[in-house]
């Protein structure tokens, strides 16, 4: 164990946005969504976003704002946590690969899964493991790709979403560095699973399938009721889906409390907050969080507008567009939040960092990409084996 | 007018910036401009401040502003156990743990 004095300091940032970019008329057009780009911008804040070129991966963009981050921080990563909701494959993790492409050869690497929360739960997993001893020089990465599991014809949530990757590197160092890490708060509720979803593709209901197990279609856990026949045969489970106003409400709710926690675990009274950062799901839940801390208009920072929701490089590639923009001084009070699927929860105070980005390395050549491709039918896999 | 319909007069025209002169008790939530997300952060606020657990599970802008006030009306009169709990406070979470979340 460290002295109680050191935590995790961010030493390193990095980002990776891809190329391709597209305003609302574009996602309306090639979704023949009934919607407008005024609406779209009225209900959200959200007027374009990057999108990756088929075949290129969340590991492709994690690499890339990883390497970025390494070259900004000048050591080399011994542990990579890589959190997103879209990693390259099923099986195995992303983060090996990721690890791996970055010449890191055998340190340790593991995703982490906690939807649009993922990358605060891995800062906050990260820091543990620093002042345990752990490991000395984590790379964080929150990306996801989620042009390649959100329904473009879904009006409500084809136009919210953008690709992306942002890291952080971290070392240890005392509470006075800028970039140290104050305190964190992590949440769950699980009773609201069904609020943020993809229904079919994991053990509960098998693409293809109508259930677990036995393929009852229940297989429920627990004392609750049963869902009722599963959704494998549905194309349209296989996609990404949100129930906007209990989202809205719950994401208010708990990322207000989640930050007056971490702020409290800090000491800081929320009106000595330089930067706020929520997670960039909607401008008007961003505002409304900050509303209720009493964070002034001048000292909430996003991306939302440029680059919409990128789930878990959302936090990062605010800290990284700022840290570009020089935006604060280091050691500026600063007080993360975030809220996913899950549902999840997780805040994070910690001071500006002095560390400054730097260029992206190039993305790989993009291979054909499979998906979304129709569902082959169940008998294709009855035989499958691990 | 009452207090509850004096704040929800209050509350529509400072946060949501509604005309005064439109704010009437007949008015629907959609003549004054609150898409469903608005209305959602209005029972949010009204939940705040009267410290009640009002569910916007069913609520949707087509309801009148004194829809709304007898909504918070009828919990303010019921409410014996809520009161103890201040803005900000977590809610919890699961069956039988109040109408604060949304669960479908």
């Amino acid at each position: 164990m460290r002295s109680e004095d050191t935590t995790a300091v961010i030493t390193g940032i990095g980002a990776c946005l891809p190329d391709q970019i597209l305003d609302n008329d574009q996602v309306i057009a090639a979704g023949e969504l009934d919607t407008s780009d005024e609406w779209i911008r009225g209900r959200t804040g959200i007027a374009r976003r990057h999108r990756a070129a088929p075949g290129i991966s969340t590991g492709d963009l994690a690499t890339a704002a990883g390497g970025a981050a390494v070259r900004s921080a000048g050591i080399r990563p011994d542990f990579v946590l890589l959190a997103t909701t879209t990693p390259d494959h099923p099986c195995p993790a992303t983060a090996p690969a990721v690890a791996h492409r970055l010449g890191l050869g055998g340190v340790p690497a593991f995703d982490l899964a906690a939807v649009c929360s993922g990358f605060l739960y891995a800062l906050a997993t990260a820091t543990a493991m620093v002042r345990s001893g752990l490991c000395a020089a984590p790379l964080v990465i929150g990306a996801d790709t989620y042009s390649t599991i959100v329904n473009p014809r879904d009006r409500d949530t084809a136009a919210l979403f953008g690709d992306g990757a942002g890291a952080v590197l971290l070392r240890p160092g005392s509470v006075g560095t800028p970039g140290a890490v104050h305190a964190t708060d992590l949440g769950s509720d699980g009773g609201g699973h069904d609020l943020i979803t993809i229904p079919s593709g994991g053990s509960r209901y098998p693409w293809g399938g109508g259930g677990s197990g036995n393929g009852s279609g229940g297989g429920w856990s627990g004392n609750e009721a049963g869902p009722g026949p599963g959704p494998g045969t549905d194309p349209a489970s296989r996609f990404f889906h949100m129930q906007g106003r209990a989202v809205y409400r719950q994401a208010v709710g708990r990322m207000t409390d989640s930050t007056r926690r971490a702020l409290a675990g800090a000491g800081w009274p929320p009106e000595t907050v330089r930067a706020f950062i929520g997670h960039q799901a909607n401008q008007r839940i961003l505002d409304s969080v900050a509303e209720r801390l009493a964070i002034p208009l001048q000292h909430r920072f996003g991306t939302i507008r440029q680059v919409g929701n990128t789930a878990a490089a959302s936090i990062p590639l605010v800290m990284a567009d700022h840290s570009t923009q020089k935006s604060l001084a280091p050691g500026e009070r600063t007080v993360l939040t975030a809220f996913g699927g899950g549902l999840t929860w997780a805040s994070v105070a910690l001071t500006w960092p002095a560390a400054v980005p730097r260029s992206r390395p190039a993305l790989p050549q993009p291979v054909p990409r499979s998906f979304p491709q129709p569902i082959p039918p169940p008998s294709t896999h009855t035989t499958t084996t691990t | 007018m009452d207090t509850v319909r004096e704040h929800l007069k209050t509350v529509l025209v400072d946060k949501f910036e509604v005309p005064a002169d439109k704010v009437t008790l007949q008015a629907r939530l959609t003549d004054l401009d609150l898409d469903s997300l608005a209305v959602v952060e209005l029972y949010l606020t009204l939940q705040e401040h009267w410290n009640i657990p009002l569910d916007d599970g069913d609520a949707n802008n087509e309801l009148t502003v004194d829809d709304v006030a007898r909504t918070v009306d009828g919990l303010l009169g019921a409410d014996t156990a809520g009161h103890d709990a201040g803005p900000g406070t977590e809610q919890t979470a699961g069956p039988g743990a109040g109408p604060g979340p949304a669960h479908a």
